[in-house]
């Protein structure tokens, strides 16, 4: 039934003008990753329906799962899928799981200065650099920029290295992804937002540092990275649409709603606009990477 | 004191609404003070789980971070104090009465600059920089000092008229462009100096001369930008103590053949020294809590380290980023508490010791005072 | 004390001149605290104002033969190469993928700051800066200078009569450009602009910048709902604090026995005002939030559960928290100005027969009053610049629901609401761009500074004034 309707919206855009008026205000928490696609998702939805209003309180993705729990929150974006645990914790308190939506493509990328000559790594490169555990199978940890090939010649010493904090879906995503779920090393910068992360590693020439995709900006260099088959891969929206890129993600919107029960009006709306066309060019205009068209279609089941 | 009341008074509803404000305003009162010695309760309550278990991985994982607000703590008050307490002792000894009920209310503005505000400055803004100017940074930090004892050495050699013109009285105000001067003077000279001694890059050779690491943000920016956000706290109550030691000491201290300084340097220091040593305490309690300075400027590193070079994570910044995602009831709900906790009774100690220290100076120097 | 150093006999002449530089040290501390405060508050004014001024566009050509036109930002030393780079705002989302570039200086041929280069600020895609060719209305066409006419016309209507419009435009290597019109906000041809067209486009900005809401996720606009959210709290924190304070003050002063308990909690309530305000923060999450709001929840709101009422951050609950945070201010500046208070005031009231309501109301209270309000000022002002809390307790990183509107009841306690300072966090450490955030961060800093100065300003004339004026009484 919904999503006839739906559908009935997509094809028909002067449908939107016609639709009841609905109001109300959408609370959502989690991903900082996420906070400026949601605001403008959340934007458009309120220059279309002047009293829908949309309420984003970015924590991290740890924070979704966590308010979805408390009750805080209907909406949790996560720029990582729910662990087991946290699914679990849901059922538990519930009696249903949360659904489950992807929303877009992302990638984790790894970043140096702009006038850094080092283009590629390997999967064991970066792990031996980031993590204390080696548990890609490196066989030495990488700390001064003289250990790899490419800036043999640098005079840089250490590499000083920038991340996020714990509680965020990129920290978590890179840890299970790039270190192979080892650990990190503890004298990383753990700055709170992706942007500080690209803006230290754009300030000084001898940094490193891993960031969300869409912070990518001119002053700092995205890294290549070698896949299985040790073809180098640059994040180009090519790469991370297709997920050819190692650390390309997807991009989760997850909504509680009890099995027997249908989305309040203004959710719906939410929904129905991040789905659509238009929803996905302004993921890409925050700096992301839209959904192929048939993963587009397989997320509209509410 | 309160004062006994006459109760001779015939009209009994008067009587009885001055029971019930009395009871209102004592229930009130006690709730109030209830309210916030709940603050304690709770947060002692939260941690008791975490300490029934007796949980050794907790006081791991927690070291780090005191160790990292002591840091950042040290940095500060090494960088505040010499400065607030000079400040403060010329201010209040040497400067010109008229000067001094402008530029105390003025200094003590500075407590009220927004620490978001400091540490975007600093985080932002002052780290860049100083990565970029290391050795600029540290050549103004050692010439600032230096260029003062300049200013009071020419200022003794310069004629009399100069002098007149230009009174140590008022060279809290006349010092401002000179050390401006000097600032501007050293950033222009320290590439030079840099090319000459260091060859060419201080941070190249600190790394491979003794193998230091350099993270962008550190405990200098922290010591720097929180120094900033102590001093004036410092500054006001050092200030008072030393203002409030009876002239008649060093007045008296003179006559015995003391010179000026000597007078003020043995006995108007030393009879304010309880009252300098709670404003220190008071700063050291500021420095210690303060959350947004060390959160924007300090990267974040739980490390061990001594390094001025090094960043740090304390644990006001720890709770501040990781509180609102830890699950209420899960371990890190606990932890982040507990560290709360840490913080609340560290600072409430370091509060008492300086309140009661001048609680008994102001006392000494009523009896003081009073026999003069 | 004046100039007392120099004619000083001292009794070892040897170091008489080494002695003689330790005032000049202190007097030097003064004047690095001071330089420190000025160049902090220059550097907000210039940065926080002047990015409101048009910045000049300039086209740049490149040694490779490249063109394009941007704003040039600032510029770094290379590492470990001669010269310089400078940073360019070059705008385009669009079409180059990106908005900046860094350019090396010695790679720049040619640089021109021509007359016809226009910025718009669109949206979804940010700034655009290039060329305007022609605009197009309803089958009509206009080019030229007749374009910038048409253009500046149109851009007077509302956003929803210019939906047929458009323009075509060309960057500066070229590249043409359909834009709608609907999506543009402004349109700006910064180098043909005289100083004082400048200037009233920097006032315009200003005013923007005060009165609006964000846009495009924080990035744009004005901080008109933070200003709003922070005052809002602010008068409500002080709603609550004062009663409070002033019943907790006069308990401890005039009723409670003034025994060794009752100092004991005087040092007590001091030295609250000394504990790190983040500390309170967790209170306020895990007692008022947690506890106090979920319990409501259930017992008032079940029926909207899981969407939570009151068991989130929200308005009521950082003002409870930040009056709680200067509860003590409060106390300590009542209890002041209580015992300043003459005795025999106190006591010639009680002995004409007054009770002790009475002495309070008609004697003590009114006395004690500047007190009172230089301790709400101070308490306002201290919780205007507080963060870390709100963090825990309330702020979001967008509201634009304000907390009071047209729906009853009015005032939505239980929503959440901006705050100047943590916009400020948010925006220099969350946002997506940093580089272009900046400017912004610097006017929200420049503006929390100034609300937080001429708060503490206020209480520091008003204390003055006030005891002056008792000063004449007396």
């Amino acid at each position: 039934m919904h999503w006839l309707l739906m559908a009935l919206l997509l094809v028909t855009p002067l449908a939107w003008g016609q639709t009841p008026p609905i109001s109300g205000t959408l609370g959502a928490v989690g991903s900082d990753t996420m906070a400026g696609l949601m605001l403008r998702w959340g934007e458009t939805l309120t220059t279309r329906y002047p009293d829908v209003k949309l309420q984003f309180q970015a924590g991290g993705s740890a924070s979704a799962p966590t308010a979805l729990m408390a009750g805080t929150t209907r909406l949790g974006p996560m720029s990582r899928p729910m662990t087991i645990d946290e699914r679990d914790n849901f059922i538990e308190r519930y009696g249903y799981p949360p659904l489950e939506l992807k929303v877009a493509r992302d990638a984790l990328i790894v970043v140096v200065h702009r006038h850094n000559p080092l283009r590629a790594l390997s999967r064991q490169q970066v792990d031996a650099i980031f993590s204390t555990s080696l548990a890609c199978g490196a066989e030495t940890p990488i700390r001064r920029w003289e250990q790899l090939p490419a800036t043999r010649d640098w005079s840089f010493g250490s590499i000083a290295l920038h991340g996020r904090n714990l509680a965020s879906g990129t920290h978590g995503l890179f840890q299970e992804r790039a270190l192979c779920d080892g650990y990190f090393r503890n004298d990383i910068s753990e700055h709170p937002g992706s942007s500080a992360v690209v803006a230290a590693v754009g300030e000084s020439a001898n940094a490193m540092g891993y960031a969300g995709f869409n912070h990518l900006n001119p002053a700092v260099h995205a890294l290549s990275l070698y896949n299985d088959d040790g073809v180098a891969i640059p994040p180009n929206e090519a790469a991370i649409q297709s997920g050819d890129y190692p650390l390309s993600r997807y991009l989760y919107l997850y909504v509680n709603l009890p099995p027997d029960e249908s989305l309040p009006p203004a959710e719906q709306a939410l929904l129905t606009l991040i789905v659509s066309e238009e929803g996905q060019q302004i993921a890409r205009a925050s700096g992301f990477v839209p959904l192929t068209t048939s993963d587009l279609t397989a997320q509209q089941r509410w | 004191m309160t004062p006994t009341r006459l109760t001779s008074s015939r009209q009994p509803l008067r009587l009885l609404q001055d029971r019930v404000a009395t009871g209102l305003i004592t229930a009130g009162g006690i709730g109030v003070l209830l309210a916030i010695l709940a603050i304690g309760i709770f947060l002692v309550w939260e941690t008791l789980p975490l300490l029934a278990i007796g949980d050794t991985l907790a006081l791991a994982k927690l070291s780090p971070l005191a160790w990292g607000t002591l840091k950042a703590a040290l940095a500060a008050l090494l960088f505040a104090i010499p400065v607030a307490l000079g400040a403060a002792i010329y201010s209040a000894l040497f400067m010109s009465a008229n000067l001094r009920t402008r530029i105390k209310p003025a200094l003590e503005m500075m407590e009220a600059i927004p620490g978001v505000v400091v540490g975007f400055i600093a985080g932002l803004i002052l780290a860049p920089w100083i990565e970029h100017h290391l050795a600029s940074a540290l050549a103004v930090i050692l010439w600032l000092p230096l260029s003062a004892g300049l200013a009071g050495l020419l200022w003794q050699l310069a004629q009399s008229r100069l002098r007149r013109r230009l009174p140590l009285s008022w060279a809290g105000l006349w010092l401002v462009p000179w050390l401006a001067l000097m600032v501007a003077l050293v950033l222009w000279l320290a590439p030079w100096i840099e090319q000459q001694w260091f060859g060419g890059d201080l941070r190249q050779l600190l790394d491979q001369r003794f193998g230091m690491d350099y993270a962008t943000r550190n405990a200098l920016i922290v010591g720097i930008a929180m120094g900033f956000a102590v001093i004036p706290s410092i500054y006001s109550l050092a200030e008072d103590a030393l203002a409030d030691v009876p002239s008649t000491l060093i007045e008296g201290a003179q006559a015995l053949g003391a010179s000026r300084w000597q007078a003020l340097w043995k006995v108007a220091l030393t009879a304010a020294g309880p009252g300098i040593f709670s404003a220190v305490m008071i700063g050291a309690g500021r420095a210690v809590g303060e959350t947004m300075i060390v959160l924007m400027a300090s990267g974040n590193t739980a490390l061990f380290s001594a390094s001025p070079f090094e960043g740090m994570r304390s644990m006001a910044a720890a709770i501040a980023i990781e509180l609102p995602e830890a699950s209420p009831g899960g371990q890190t709900y606990h932890l982040l508490i507990l560290a709360a906790l840490v913080l609340f009774i560290f600072t409430f100690l370091v509060n008492t010791l300086a309140e009661v220290v001048r609680h008994r100076l102001r006392r000494r120097y009523r009896q003081m005072g009073g026999t003069s | 004390m004046n100039s007392g150093a120099a004619n000083t006999v001292s009794r070892s002449p040897r170091f008489h001149w080494l002695n003689n530089l330790w005032p000049w040290l202190c007097a030097a501390s003064v004047a690095l605290s001071l330089l420190m405060l000025s160049a902090l508050l220059v550097l907000l004014l210039v940065r926080g104002l002047g990015h409101f001024w048009p910045a000049t566009l300039e086209e740049v050509t490149l040694s490779s033969g490249e063109t394009f036109a941007g704003e040039a930002i600032r510029e770094v030393a290379l590492p470990q190469q001669e010269g310089d780079e400078r940073l360019y705002f070059t705008g385009n989302q669009d079409i180059d993928g990106v908005r900046w570039r860094w350019v090396a200086i010695d790679d720049i041929v040619e640089r021109s700051q021509p007359n016809d280069l226009i910025r718009l600020e669109r949206s979804p895609w940010g700034d655009f800066i290039g060329r305007l060719v022609a605009v197009e209305q309803a089958g009509q066409r206009w080019e030229g200078e007749a374009a910038w006419q048409r253009l500046t016309t149109l851009l007077a209507l509302p956003a929803s009569q210019r939906q047929e419009s458009q323009l075509l435009l060309t960057t500066a290597n070229g590249q043409a450009l359909r834009q709608p019109l609907a999506n543009v906000a402004s349109a700006q041809t910064p180098n043909a602009m005289a100083w004082w067209q400048k200037t009233h486009a920097w006032g315009d900005s200003v005013w923007r910048f005060l009165s609006e809401g964000p846009r495009a996720a924080n990035t744009h606009g004005g901080v008109w709902p933070a200003i709003f959210g922070t005052v809002l709290m602010v008068i409500l924190m002080s709603v609550i604090v004062t009663p409070f304070g002033v019943l907790a003050a006069i308990y401890l002063n005039e009723i409670a026995h003034q025994g060794r308990l009752t100092r004991l909690v005087r040092i007590g309530v001091r030295n609250l005002a000394g504990v790190p305000s983040i500390v309170y923060g967790v209170f306020g999450l895990g007692v008022f939030v947690y506890g106090v709001g979920g319990s409501l929840d259930e017992w008032f709101f079940s029926d909207t559960l899981p969407s939570p009422t009151f068991g989130t951050g929200g308005l009521l609950w950082a003002s409870l928290t930040l009056a709680l945070l200067t509860l003590p201010v409060v106390i300590v500046a009542t209890e002041e100005g209580l015992a300043r208070i003459p005795e025999a005031q106190r006591e010639g009231a009680v002995a004409l027969g007054a009770t002790r309501l009475e002495m309070l109301t008609r004697i003590v209270l009114p006395m004690a009053a500047p007190a009172m309000l230089t301790g709400v000022i101070l308490a306002v002002a201290r919780a205007a610049g507080e963060v870390a809390p709100l963090m825990l307790v309330g702020v979001a990183k967008l509201a634009p629901q304000m907390p009071i509107d047209g729906e009853f009841p009015y005032l939505h306690l239980e929503r959440k609401f901006m705050h100047l300072g943590y916009h400020l966090f948010d925006t220099a450490f969350h946002g997506e761009d940093v580089q272009a955030a900046i400017p912004l961060v610097y006017a929200t800093a420049l503006l929390l500074v100034l609300i937080v100065v001429v708060l503490n300003l206020t209480a520091i004339f008003l204390r003055h004034y006030l005891r002056r004026q008792r000063g004449n009484e007396c």
